[in-house]
């Protein structure tokens, strides 16, 4: 019964969407307040039924229901639990479930949180999300119901993809969508803008911290989606610009711009029209994300999913919200009244420059990922666009962008002294190029590539930090009233430091894995050893292993360094036995920042193992600095500022804060 | 019933969902205006904070609270001209619009449902279908019990020596092969096991007898060495090495040696049948093999033309009455250049058709076209 109520629920949640985008619009139109009121209790009700429906779909698979097509397919009696209840969203029609779950959850937040939002601008954007709830909701019902039955039910499952059966899948979905998702929020406080035909004051103050919960939480779905990647997949590569990782990426370059200029929106309620365009495009892109990967157009580890007439309702939706929204956009966008005035070198400016830059590298993304299905599409030919277009194109972007990150906070609103802040800047600047000239000289002397990236690194470090201190007012006022003053700081500050310190070590990672990393391919007998990176690795035999639902072979190997046992490794070959799958479970060991990363092929023809070994120096930080950066938007968010109406907590003014 | 009174209850409660605020009754909208009025004094209350802490000079703290009174004083403007506008509440349509909407939710649920649910399955969890009376339980049912036994009682010799052929009858070969081996591993090899085994892996990997097939057939015949399954494969195994001799050898004895009725005499009569028809076909190299001849080096092409003339003379030794195999036989070895070869099969020809069979003059005067046979 619980799989039918679950059934029953998600049809009753539709209902209620389509209610949620007609009437709190028409009350919106006619002026009752009544009307308009209907879109609260309507939204956290649909979350209630989403939420059901989804909690019955998890009970069929854990429960191994196999009267339910969907478990049938993707699951297997003799899998763990925790991957009975991850396998719910590792399929297509369980994934669209928790697309529409979260778009509930965040439709079900503005109609709890959303109080002391005009009435006119809540309504409408609870229509618009009412909207997107429903296309979402008739996809699912339509072409990808996950409640579909089995009768008579077989006895046993067809086992979820074994690439699949990891921790990553706990993690990476989830918090990509909260991500994904989350932007519809801002897209939906923008349409409501444009149907409104004016930006209400509070437009601002509410889309940031959606856009910064949204971009928080994609951050860590494409950190956390890349290293799930490079441990599972089994070639230690973190980055592969693969059409699905740029259909994440593009988002999060378009959010990042968002948030950016929604800060100038706030402060200086300039940058409007930019700013509504921002959060359109941002969610379109989310939108084109969920149609690459859930058409099945693509054909990637990923894209388990392939059913033309789902390519064509998902395009169909595609069609009407980004068509709907650039087009209400052209009508209304001239009656938004432009804001204030600024120098072009100003914070103002600089956010500018750091959009630009951020929507260009996004387009280059966007390019690079259509480009070889418009090929495909006319002429049939497969080609693939990989990494030597993206090192031409977004490369070249985003160094510029890296380099204005510093002085981005150092410059004041409105007009601002780019002396001044370069001056503040000097120290970092000398530290990063010495840092440079070393790595230069000590580590690389050919490619110099190495040297440029450690360099840029550091100034974004430092530059943060530099930042930091200019606030508290280092070296201007005592000690102790620089650590008063640093204490008192806002949290966004904080947010910001963290934001940009953390690219900085991203980017430190992903410089001294590309430049300085080491491999070693051989073929490797029992007993043998050899040398990476200072470390000796010695293969200690094979041997057979059973887990739950797989059977392996697994290699193990000793680490020395400088002839003392320092840890071991194992790295295993997995047999999944449902599906007849093979995986390769690679083996880490992590020293400090940098990995030592081991991974077997196949057994060579004189009886030896095919090991690949790789150093994989500060490797953890491009991880670290996303998981860094999502922080610095939790801080950010924490800003008691960015709640609107919230009571003011008045303090006595200090006098010996007032120096700067 | 249970399930109709509880989809009822949700609707009910969907319905008041949307219901609520007229029920409430709530009053009228505040104008925008006061929202964004509450906004700008936040962000000069916060101005103040920031100018208080020295994060921002004085002098721009005075511009940006300018700015802000500017705002309020723009927003105080339009809010004199725009809400004495006001806006009328139609209450008719209103009541309209939110009937609409109550209704819509049975509607549309309910007859979405209708379309698209089962609503007389219950759920099926599989704990509950295997602790089920199983004198009704179907094949696949039965299995799945004896599997979560075994997988909870993986010691069960007996169990695991049930299950086995029912897999493999049912096609699940791998599944079949673990089970044999299973067995084997528990209550020791016996010739029937390790033949079963090898069984299991002839049909696991498509019915080519691969070395751990081999392996265990041998193994089976060690244990005893009349044991007809082990036979059979072993000989299907010389079959596909390409020693059909062998083979058949193997299957003639077997037939011979085996009662009448039994399963295994007949398998091994129909596999000789089989044998002389595949062996009929393999003397007439198809297309591919015939390119592939062509594109090996001369030694190894020589030695297969050979090799499958070869063949051919031997069919022909043991079924002499094709015409159309001994013309061929003759042009082959013209081609090769083994006259005497050639003379020899002629004459063996002419015996096996009748001397003055007009097949065999038919054939004399081939041969003379070709070369030979003048000195008869």
């Amino acid at each position: 019964m619980s799989v039918e109520l679950g059934h029953f629920a998600l049809v009753l949640a539709l209902a209620l969407a389509l209610v949620q985008s007609v009437v709190p619009f028409a009350g919106a139109r006619l002026g009752s307040l009544s009307l308009m009121r209907v879109g609260e209790p309507v939204a956290i009700t649909g979350f209630a039924l989403v939420a059901a429906a989804f909690a019955a779909l998890t009970l069929a698979y854990v429960q191994s229901d196999f009267s339910v097509l969907n478990v049938w397919e993707n699951s297997h009696s003799a899998k763990p639990l925790l991957f009975k209840v991850t396998g719910t969203w590792g399929n297509h029609e369980g994934s669209m479930l928790l697309w529409v779950l979260i778009l509930a959850l965040f439709g079900a937040m503005v109609a709890a949180f959303g109080r002391n939002l005009p009435p006119t601008l809540r309504a409408n954007v609870l229509a618009v999300q009412g909207l997107i709830a429903s296309a979402f909701l008739l996809f699912i019902l339509l072409t990808s119901n996950p409640f579909i039955r089995l009768q008579p039910a077989p006895m046993e499952g067809r086992d979820l993809n074994p690439i699949l059966q990891d921790v990553g899948l706990a993690v990476h979905p989830p918090l990509l969508y909260l991500g994904y998702v989350g932007f519809s929020i801002s897209f939906s406080f923008a349409v409501a803008a444009l149907i409104d035909g004016r930006v209400d004051a509070a437009w601002a103050r509410w889309v940031r911290p959606w856009t910064l919960a949204a971009w928080a939480f994609l951050t860590g779905g494409i950190a956390m989606g890349s290293y799930w990647a490079y441990y599972e997949l089994g070639w230690g590569g973190f980055w592969f610009w693969d059409p699905v990782e740029n259909a994440s990426f593009m988002p999060w370059l378009s959010g990042t711009a968002l948030l950016h200029s929604a800060i100038v929106m706030e402060k200086r309620s300039a940058l409007k029209i930019w700013t509504v365009l921002l959060a359109i495009l941002t969610f379109s892109l989310s939108l084109l994300g969920t149609f690459l990967v859930r058409s099945g157009v693509l054909t990637s580890v990923h894209a388990f999913a392939s059913d033309p007439t789902r390519g064509v309702f998902i395009l169909a939706i595609l069609v009407f919200f980004i068509g709907g929204a650039l087009a209400l956009f052209a009508i209304r966008a001239a009656a938004l009244a432009p804001g204030g005035l600024f120098h072009p070198i100003s914070r103002e400016g600089a956010l500018v420059l750091n959009n630009l830059l951020l929507t260009t590298a996004a387009a280059t993304v966007l390019v690079g990922t259509l480009y070889p299905l418009v090929i495909e599409a006319f002429s049939g030919d497969k080609i693939s666009v990989g990494e030597p277009f993206f090192n031409l194109t977004f490369v070249p972007l985003f160094l510029p962008l890296l380099v204005a990150v510093p002085f981005g906070p150092m410059l004041a609103w409105k007009r601002g002294d780019l002396l001044a802040a370069a001056q503040r800047l000097q120290i970092a600047f000398v530290a990063a190029v010495i840092a440079g000239l070393l790595a230069f000289f000590m580590i690389d002397r050919e490619a110099g590539f190495a040297a440029v990236g450690i360099a840029l690194a550091l100034w974004l470090l430092l530059g943060a930090l530099t930042d930091l201190a200019m606030k508290s007012g280092v070296g201007k006022v005592t000690p102790a009233a620089a650590w008063r003053r640093f204490t008192g700081l806002p949290m966004s500050i904080f947010g910001t430091f963290l934001a940009h310190a953390g690219l900085g070590m991203t980017v430190l990672g992903v410089v001294c894995v590309t430049a300085l990393e080491t491999e070693r391919i051989l073929i490797m007998e029992p007993g043998q050893s050899t040398d990476i990176s200072g470390y000796t690795l010695r293969f200690d035999g094979l041997s057979p292993f059973t887990g739950p639902n797989y059977t392996e072979d697994q290699a193990a190997f000793t680490i020395f360094s400088g002839g003392v046992v320092v840890d071991e490794i194992i790295s295993s070959k997995r047999l999944y036995t449902a599906r007849g799958m093979p995986t390769t479970e690679a083996g880490i060991k992590t020293m400090g920042f940098s990995q030592l990363y081991v991974s077997i092929g196949d057994e060579a023809a004189g009886g030896g193992l095919v090991v690949r070994i790789w150093w994989k120096p500060l490797v953890t930080l491009i991880w670290l600095g996303a998981l860094v950066m999502m922080a610095g938007g939790t801080v950010s968010l924490f800003d008691r500022r960015l709640r609107v109406g919230a009571p003011t907590r008045r303090r006595p003014a200090r006098s010996g804060e007032r120096t700067a | 019933m249970l399930f109709w009174v509880l989809i009822a209850l949700l609707t009910l409660i969907a319905s008041l969902a949307v219901m609520w605020p007229f029920l409430r009754n709530e009053g009228h909208a505040a104008p925008g205006a006061e929202h964004d009025l509450a906004v700008y004094r936040d962000q000069l209350s916060e101005l103040d904070r920031d100018a208080r802490r020295g994060l921002i000079p004085e002098e721009d703290a005075a511009e940006a609270r300018a700015e802000i009174g500017r705002r309020i004083l723009r927003l105080k403007q339009a809010g004199i001209s725009g809400t004495s506008a006001g806006v009328a509440t139609k209450g008719k349509l209103v009541a309209a619009i939110a009937m609409t909407g109550v209704l819509a939710v049975p509607a549309v649920s309910w007859g979405f449902y209708a379309l698209l649910g089962t609503p007389g399955l219950p759920a099926l969890p599989l704990a509950a279908r295997l602790t089920a009376d199983p004198a009704n339980a179907s094949i696949d049912e039965l299995i799945a019990r004896m599997e979560a036994h075994l997988s909870a009682n993986p010691d069960d010799a007996r169990g695991w020596e049930t299950l086995a052929p029912v897999y493999a009858r049912l096609g699940r070969y791998a599944d079949a092969a673990a089970a044999y081996r299973r067995t084997i591993e528990l209550s020791g090899p016996t010739a029937e096991g390790q033949a079963r085994l090898g069984e299991a892996l002839v049909g696991e990997s498509g019915g080519i007898v691969t070395a751990d097939a081999e392996a265990a057939f041998e193994h089976a015949l060690g244990l005893d060495p009349a044991n007809p399954r082990a036979r059979f494969f072993l000989a299907m195994a010389r079959a596909q090495e390409g020693k059909p001799q062998e083979a058949g050898a193997i299957w003639q004895k077997m037939a011979a040696e085996l009662p009448d009725g039994s399963a295994w005499k007949s398998a091994a009569n129909q596999a000789l049948a089989g044998l002389s028809v595949r062996e009929g076909e393999s003397a007439e190299p198809s297309e591919d093999e015939l390119a592939a001849v062509e594109r090996m080096d001369p030694e190894a092409r020589q030695d297969m033309i050979e090799g499958m003339v070869a063949c051919l003379d031997a069919r022909l030794r043991e079924n002499p009455d094709d015409v159309e195999g001994w013309r061929r036989l003759l042009r082959s070895y013209v081609v090769l250049g083994m006259t005497n070869e050639a003379e020899e099969a002629l004459a063996r020809a002419r015996d096996a058709l009748g001397p003055d069979s007009p097949d065999a003059s038919a054939l004399a005067d081939f041969a003379v076209e070709l070369g030979i046979g003048k000195g008869k």
